[in-house]
């Protein structure tokens, strides 16, 4: 028979499920000749039961847990708005009548209508889905500055240099963009001021999020490719060939406007309608007389 | 949340059920309620904005401890250039939603002060036996995912949770003689 000795440190792997076949065995019958060990192994498991019997050892406080849900809504998996597998349905919906037909002539009047019927309600779709896009990325830039706010998503760039947090973001989503410059850079009284940015998902890609200040008031301006994101609806107001989107989501003003390949959503608690929330950053700058 | 990888034969997976086993390691990390929910949703965040990199039949549940420990660490270097102010709770209450509600009044009270004083125990441990703790007797992890977490040898893993045990079984120790006391374990 082995000594204690050799088995001196199968007390923790027995009890950790750590040995397995010839090793399990040897030990398991050495377990049944020696008492020192048996006594060792209680021991052992005495005080894994002890903590085992405390778990969760801290259970994370319900405002965590909505916190970290919220924080996982904000990135959304890459769900496109018209799945595979609805397009199949819908085009095997739309060829039902015809295979149909064949076998019964008296069924057709009924069946055009269904086709009728069905195109009516698809005709609209293009219109609904790019609203609910739209939608979509309203809701996102919501959420995200509600987390700004509440500190649940850090800034991981800080900087007031526009050149600098344009530099950070470079390389890190998958578009161009480049910060304007300080409105006093330009020969204008500067009315916000760049606090940072940090990258935040978006349909399964990464989208910038850029924090401003203004009058003390946080502004959070999101930024994706028009690729995943779209601006549409609410109040308009067309300047310089763009057109803004102006609504109220959650109390907050929201802003959204597509140009060169990139869709914005400028969040914040400014009062006024969308032409007024305009002025407010505009009015000083040569472009406020577009607004 | 339902966090997909790409690819055809793609698997839904979910983290939010490790929240109460991240929220715990952040607490032993930490030892401070604050900076452990920062951790639990900077690790979070983290983590959804690196999904994209998982590969399918990668071990979540270790990746998201690796995260935390990562986070938690680099956060500790940046703050070892100055210096910051870490208030340390001690002594504690027990939130309810560790009773079960099955236990009548007497057990209940046991239950609580018994994982009292295991809490207490267990932060009374220097932070590389707590944390190898967590991961063994709370999270269940096998030796080689807490060898992965912790980035060292399984040997380490071994040996290290050896004297943990040790040591907490020293602290433990009157709680451990009152368990087995007929008093407390099979009164009412």
């Amino acid at each position: 028979m082995t000594g204690c000795d050799d088995y001196g440190a199968n007390v923790q792997l027995f009890l950790d499920r750590e040995l397995s076949g010839r090793e399990l065995e040897e030990y398991r019958a050495h377990l049944e000749e020696c008492e020192t060990c048996r006594v060792d192994l209680e021991a052992a498991e005495e005080l894994s039961h002890l903590l085992r019997r405390s778990r969760p050892l801290y259970s994370a406080p319900d405002a965590l847990h909505r916190k970290v849900i919220q924080t996982t809504e904000l990135f959304p998996s890459s769900t496109p708005y018209a799945p595979p597998h609805l397009r199949k349905r819908v085009l095997k919906v739309l060829a039902q009548p015809l295979q149909t037909a064949r076998r019964s002539v008296l069924r057709w009047p009924i069946l055009v209508a269904a086709i009728l019927l069905l195109v009516g309600v698809l005709l609209p779709i293009p219109g609904i889905l790019r609203q609910a896009s739209a939608n979509s990325y309203i809701e996102a830039a919501v959420a995200a500055h509600l987390s700004s706010l509440n500190g649940s998503l850090p800034l991981e760039i800080k900087s007031e240099t526009p050149n600098a947090v344009t530099a950070w973001f470079a390389g890190k989503v998958p578009f161009n963009f480049r910060l304007p410059e300080a409105a006093e850079e330009v020969g204008h009284e500067q009315v916000y001021q760049l606090a940072g940015g940090r990258l935040v998902n978006y349909k399964g890609g990464y989208a910038a999020l850029v924090s401003y200040q203004m009058q003390q008031q946080p502004i959070s301006l999101l930024v994706s490719s028009s690729t995943s994101a779209t601006a549409a609806g609410g109040e308009e107001v067309s300047s310089g060939g763009i057109v803004f989107h102006y609504s109220k989501r959650m109390g907050f003003a929201v802003i959204t406007w597509s140009t060169h390949g990139l869709t914005y959503a400028l969040v914040s608690s400014l009062p006024g309608s969308g032409r007024q929330s305009c002025m407010v950053c505009h009015q000083n700058m040569p472009s406020g007389d577009h607004f | 949340m339902s966090w997909n990888h790409d690819g055809i034969g793609q698997a839904d997976t979910t983290g939010i059920e490790h929240l109460d086993g991240l929220y715990s390691y952040a607490r032993i990390l930490t030892r401070n309620r604050a900076e452990a929910e920062d951790l639990v949703q900077e690790t979070y965040v983290r983590a959804i904005q690196a999904m994209g990199r998982l590969r399918p039949d990668s071990n979540m549940k270790s990746w998201l401890f690796t995260i935390l420990r990562n986070v938690w660490y680099n956060q500790l270097r940046k703050w070892r250039n100055g210096p910051q102010l870490v208030e340390i709770e001690v002594g504690e209450g027990v939130s309810n939603d560790i009773l079960e509600p099955s236990k009548n009044a007497y057990d209940l009270y046991v239950s609580k002060i018994e994982t009292e004083q295991v809490r207490a125990a267990i932060q009374e441990l220097p932070v590389e036996f707590r944390e190898i703790i967590l991961l063994r007797e709370y999270e269940d992890l096998s030796y080689l995912e807490i060898a992965s977490v912790l980035d060292c040898p399984v040997g380490t893993v071994m040996s290290r949770l050896g004297r943990a045990r040790a040591k907490l079984r020293t602290l433990l120790s009157a709680t451990l003689k009152g368990s087995d006391s007929p008093s407390v374990k099979g009164a009412k």
